[in-house]
């Protein structure tokens, strides 16, 4: 079953069309929101409510966007509001970010992981989409809601500031 | 012609490297990174940081998110059908209570049906589910 033709049968209340769409994004879901969150609690909660809202708010999907891209706003939100309330950061070795690459060592990622960790949430979440998603700049704006100049200046700024954070490390 | 900041060359640069059309022409930018210690040190650095970022994916931890979805699908849900009579009954009494040829009790409900609005529509609907992005803080 297509994203498509799910979303229609969710549309007419079939929740296991809507099963469908969980099981295939909750992965990529909480990977996402962990990069916001950092606590891997957090994401899982952040992820379940998201869904829970895009199901009720599913009759007013918009055709003009993909699933995830709209469901990411509804990630998004979710993840925003879980930050005023949130547990404490889990310690690196447990919140692991990054996937072990065959060939890469695994002290590079973790150098990697303690950079990304002192930046901000937004400043995070523009670097992890751009390389870790592969999201080009029009699909960057698309997802963050924000003009396509914005996304070059955000993507400007954050690797300045994980490259002073890299020298720190 | 606009005179190119660094910033602006840098941005142009890095959206080059990306794949991505830049602002200015490959002409304008190579005469300033050419005479621009400043740009050609934050280049360079760039690159190093491309590189060390390629290659790397997030990690997708194996979860099984449906049960606690499906749960909280029917919770949020099941409620509604009471929560409707529940709410027809207070204004069903409120009505009981209204003297019948007396507006004094009338107006003295107006500020509480007032604050109540305020509540819902003004400050957060608690049922309404936002499908814009949040303003970020």
């Amino acid at each position: 079953m297509d994203d498509a033709e799910a979303i229609k049968r969710c549309q007419q209340g079939d929740r296991e069309a809507f099963r469908h769409l969980v099981e295939r994004y909750q992965r990529r879901a909480v990977a996402q929101a962990m990069v916001i969150l950092f606590n891997r609690d957090d994401a899982e909660d952040a992820v379940q409510e998201a869904f829970i809202d895009a199901f009720k708010a599913i009759g007013t999907f918009d055709t003009s966007r993909t699933f995830y891209q709209w469901f990411y706003v509804l990630l998004r939100n979710r993840c925003y509001k879980l930050t005023g309330r949130r547990r404490p950061t889990e310690s690196l070795d447990e919140a692991s970010l990054l996937a072990a690459q065959p060939g890469m060592a695994d002290e590079t990622r973790l150098v990697l992981e303690k950079a990304l960790h002192s930046l901000t949430r937004e400043e995070r979440e523009i670097v992890s989409l751009k390389y870790f998603s592969g999201l080009s700049y029009d699909e960057l704006a698309a997802h963050l809601q924000i003009p396509r100049g914005t996304v070059m200046s955000r993507l400007f700024y954050a690797r300045q500031r994980l490259q002073s954070k890299l020298s720190e490390v | 012609m606009k005179e190119l900041t660094c910033e602006d060359v840098l941005m142009s640069q890095m959206a080059a490297a990306d794949g991505e059309e830049p602002e200015f022409s490959k002409q304008q930018l190579s005469t300033h990174i050419a005479s621009c210690a400043n740009c050609q040190h934050e280049l360079h650095q760039f690159q190093a940081l491309d590189q060390l970022l390629t290659g790397h994916t997030l990690s997708e931890p194996r979860v099984n998110l449906w049960p606690a979805i499906e749960n909280g699908i029917a919770k949020r849900t099941d409620w509604q059908p009471f929560a409707l009579i529940g709410l027809l009954l207070v204004i069903y009494k409120l009505l009981e209570m209204l003297p019948a040829r007396d507006p004094g009790m009338a107006f003295k409900l107006v500020p509480l049906i007032i604050v109540v609005l305020l509540f819902v529509f003004i400050r957060e609907n608690p049922f309404r589910i936002n499908t814009e992005l949040l303003l970020e803080r």
